[in-house]
């Protein structure tokens, strides 16, 4: 049985594909795939940039989509943010 | 902020995340980061820097909260030391939440590889299999 902490880690996998299935690849982030996953699931964390600069930031090797490694550091950096948060009252 | 530890404060710092949102306002992506930030949390709290895991906070989330992701690992004491050296960038004994989250990242990654493992594509036709700490068959 899976723990509480590991459930939530294979919670980023779905978050990752509910928006990567939507069109084309299923392994692939279109720009706007990206921008509907950064205004549903993180607006409050990411809306200081646009998902423009988002998506150029993520899609290190360039091809237009952002797979799932390259989706990892958009998972850190809101964590570290909502970490940060969870210490501001 | 980050100090010694007082009853009180360990109080707030659990709290912390729960002030914000009711969980049922949150995303998916809230709810997940919500409880590793809560789980990171109660360890953290236990000993000295109420925001950091000594050696042996470390020790008991790991094997306490990962036994499952990182099997092997939880049940050899020395080889939880060598992930928390590997992880402990800034060298003060102590791991962060960011250095915790280097770990969790690669643990994300190394979950979703064995969802892909055998007959699931990532392509055309994308499928997984049970991912780590999981058993039986997925979407």
């Amino acid at each position: 049985m899976e723990t509480e902490m590991e459930k939530a880690l294979n919670q980023v996998i779905e978050v990752y594909h509910k928006y990567s299935t939507a069109q084309g690849n299923h392994h692939a982030l279109y720009k706007s795939d990206l921008k509907k996953l950064l205004t549903t699931e993180c607006p409050q964390y990411t809306k200081k940039k646009t998902a423009t600069t988002w998506f150029k930031q993520l899609d290190i090797n360039e091809d237009g989509a952002i797979n799932f490694q390259e989706f990892l550091p958009l998972v850190i950096k809101v964590s570290l943010r909502a970490h940060e948060e969870s210490h501001k009252h | 902020m980050p100090g010694q530890h007082s009853s009180v404060d360990s109080a707030v710092y659990l709290l912390g995340s729960e002030c914000k949102k009711m969980t049922s306002e949150m995303s998916l992506l809230e709810r997940s980061l919500d409880t590793t930030i809560k789980t990171f949390h109660r360890y953290s709290t236990q000993e000295g820097n109420l925001d950091t895991l000594s050696k042996k906070e470390f020790k008991q989330l790991v094997q306490r909260e990962l036994p499952n992701f990182l099997k092997n690992e939880s049940r050899n004491e020395a080889a939880i030391n060598d992930i928390m050296e590997d992880l402990d960038t800034n060298l003060d004994q102590q791991l962060s939440f960011e250095e915790l989250t280097m770990l969790l990242a690669r643990l994300i990654n190394a979950s979703h590889e064995k969802m892909h493992e055998g007959n699931h594509p990532r392509g055309h036709g994308h499928s997984h299999g049970p991912g780590l700490g999981e058993s039986g068959q997925r979407h």
